[in-house]
């Protein structure tokens, strides 16, 4: 019983289904050479046959030895084809017996009894032949087949069908039985591809042993890959941490300095590193992950909007007063801020539509943020949403941050489930549509 | 008047140097200590009228340094952290800090933080509306050291630092009315977002926000005179 529960190789596994296979073949032959003993011709061919038999075995037995194999030759027909030997051919292995058949002809003329008549079905191809052999009376053999299907032992469908039954249940059988050995793999598949996309589960050890190590060893991976993340994460924020007192520093001295334009330059190079620490920090996710809680989505747009127009930028909300909906807060904030500040940045005018789709239409909350700038050229929209990555050099000077702020959007809306999809309007300027799944 | 002494702890030395500097060129008297002994001693050797403290020290953590200081005395306190997370204004603001700033910050603005803490009556503080406990009033909390305004279905509305600031002096003078101009003052003493922003527009918004369909947010005004929350507030 043991043995029967350790897991088996794959190897083993497909050789179990192979002789299974093979066992089933086995017993659907023996099957299918039982019925053929037990086919029967029509009594005229039956009769046709035993006088041709009875006849040829005369008239080649009364010849002499060096002239039966003519004779043999001038008794052939277009129906029977006919052959002297004088020693007996060894028994053909694949041609199942026709016993009922042997009965109808012996029935017909009894002294072929004496024969040691065999009938056997071969098959070259589709069509049924029937051959056979007798021995004559000096112990020399006449072997003979029919050169057509005999009538009514034309029986060349049902053969197929049993022949096909069984090929094909074993096909089934066996793609059954392979699929269910490579599941683990599949499963494997499905999870390798979700590495990076910020899920990290272990996959269900299961399958054949090798499966089992190859699973093993990619849980092992993906942790590993995990650590170094983790660590290369803490590190850069650390790092980030670390430079805000360096950088409050020069901020109080550079305050100490006369007034001039290059005490103001530096100040904005101070604030401008400042900003980019703040965004880099936030990208990483901020020091604690947030947990999901209600907000009021509605009074959370507006207060970014509100937010907007007051340092005198022309931004609209269009939506519900209310709109309740679970998420990380602090995080879809960020995010929501960072796409009005980025249509501001391009466009003169923003404007926050906020919509509860129906559940018919596939349900989810709709943030879009539309602005009229020039938008993003059709090839790039995918490319602005990797981190660090800012379009046209020659703007980027006065771009505050490090290329963060879409990817800091996209990671946000990720963590909540939704998708983020960026398109350009027929009327110009960008569409940002940030789709939150709506569960209550 | 005698200039207010501030007891500030940094345990960066150029940076507690360039802080100090910037205190007293804007009028204030300044005692630097870099970890909690010294920090004792300076208390010691006479009154405070406010305490900045780091959040990363050496040894005693100014989480711990707060807690301490807030069992043995009122003196207001102000955080100031390199970390900017959401976790260490919450705690600190918990502890009994009257307010909290992120590294690195300007002399406009830690200059314009310690005063508007320094102008806050000693008695707003002590009956803790300034930063402490939670108000109740028809299904809302108001969450003060959180800064947070939950809605009677639960979900958290987002207010700006100026829209919270004047939802807590209206719940603090429940179903009293206030004069614009005082609620202009409060908006002064208290850091919003932004001081010159009207007292209408803050009020409007309010009410959108606390508002439905249904029923109206309990604000109203007093034509010619002020504003007033006309409901019952509970304190806890």
């Amino acid at each position: 019983m043991r043995l029967l529960k350790r897991p088996a190789g794959l190897l083993g596994q497909v050789v179990a289904i192979l002789l299974i296979t093979l066992l089933i073949e086995f017993g659907a032959s023996t099957l299918l050479y039982e019925r053929a003993s037990s086919f029967a011709v029509r009594d005229d061919e039956a009769n046709r046959l035993a006088e041709h038999l009875v006849i040829s075995r005369r008239l080649i037995g009364e010849r002499q030895p060096a002239q039966r194999g003519t004779m043999a030759a001038e008794l052939t027909t277009d129906r029977y084809a006919l052959l002297w030997s004088p020693t007996p051919h060894p028994t053909p292995r694949i041609a199942p017996a026709l016993d009922e058949m042997r009965r109808q002809v012996i029935e017909w003329e009894p002294s072929l009894r004496d024969a040691r008549l065999t009938l056997r079905l071969l098959s070259p191809g589709r069509r049924s032949v029937v051959t056979g052999g007798m021995r004559l009376v000096d112990g020399s053999w006449v072997y003979f087949r029919t050169r057509e299907p005999l009538a009514g032992i034309s029986f060349t469908a049902e053969r197929i069908a049993l022949a096909l039954i069984p090929a094909i249940a074993l096909m089934v059988l066996a793609g059954v039985a392979l699929r269910r050995s490579f599941r683990p793999l599949k499963l494997l598949a499905t999870a390798a591809d979700q590495v990076g996309r910020g899920v990290v589960e272990p996959v269900a050890i299961d399958g054949p042993g090798e499966v089992r190590r190859v699973i093993s060893a990619f849980n092992d991976m993906q942790e590993r890959i995990r650590a170094l993340i983790a660590g290369r994460t803490q590190a850069l924020a650390a790092v980030g941490h670390d430079l805000r007192t360096p950088l409050a520093r020069l901020h109080l001295r550079t305050e100490a300095l006369p007034h001039d334009d290059t005490r103001e330059a530096i100040l904005h190079d101070v604030a401008e590193m400042e900003a980019m620490i703040t965004s880099l920090l936030a990208f990483l996710g901020g020091a604690e992950p947030e947990s999901p809680s209600m907000a009021d989505l509605a009074v959370l747009c507006e207060t970014v909007i509100d937010d907007a127009a007051d340092r005198g930028a022309d931004a609209r909300y269009h939506g519900p007063d209310h709109l309740e909906l679970r998420v990380r807060r602090l995080s879809i904030k960020r995010a929501v801020t960072n796409l009005v500040e980025n249509a501001l940045h391009y466009g003169e005018r923003v404007t926050l539509t906020l919509a509860r789709e129906d559940r018919e239409t596939g349900g989810g909350v709709v943030i879009r943020v539309s602005d009229d700038g020039p938008g993003i050229p059709e090839d790039k929209l995918q490319e602005v949403l990797e981190p660090f990555v800012r379009l046209d050099p020659a703007r980027g000077r006065d771009t505050v941050g490090f290329g963060l702020g879409l990817s800091i959007v996209a990671k946000a809306v990720a963590d909540e489930g939704g998708t983020l999809t960026l398109s350009n309007r027929a009327a110009g300027g960008l569409d940002a549509c940030i789709l939150l799944p709506d569960i209550q | 008047m005698t200039a207010p002494t501030i007891l500030l702890v940094e345990d960066d030395p150029s940076l507690r140097m360039l802080t100090a500097r910037a205190l007293q060129e804007n009028g204030f008297l300044v005692r630097p200590a870099s970890a909690a002994p010294e920090m004792w001693l300076a208390l010691d050797n006479g009154p405070v009228d406010l305490v900045l403290l780091d959040i990363m020290l050496p040894g005693t953590s100014g989480i711990d340094l707060c807690r301490t200081l807030r069992q043995k005395s009122d003196v207001p306190i102000i955080f100031m952290s390199a970390r900017a997370s959401e976790t260490d204004r919450v705690v600190g603001l918990e502890l009994g800090a009257d307010d909290y700033i992120a590294k690195p910050f300007g002399t406009r603005e830690l200059v314009a933080r310690v005063r508007a803490v320094l102008r806050r009556p000693p008695m707003d503080r002590l009956a803790g509306s300034a930063e402490q406990g939670v108000l109740t009033f028809d299904g809302w909390t108001i969450n003060l050291p959180r800064r947070e305004l939950t809605s009677p279905t639960g979900a958290i509305v987002d207010l700006t630092g100026a829209e919270f600031d004047l939802l807590v002096v209206l719940a603090d003078h429940a179903q009293r009315v206030i004069a614009r101009e005082r609620l202009i003052e409060l908006s002064r003493t208290r850091l919003g977002d932004s001081s010159d922003r009207s007292i209408d527009v803050l009020v409007s918004r309010l009410r959108r926000k606390l508002g439905s369909a249904g029923t109206p947010a309990p604000i109203v005004t007093v034509r010619g005179v002020g504003y007033m929350l006309n409901v019952a507030v509970e304190r806890q």
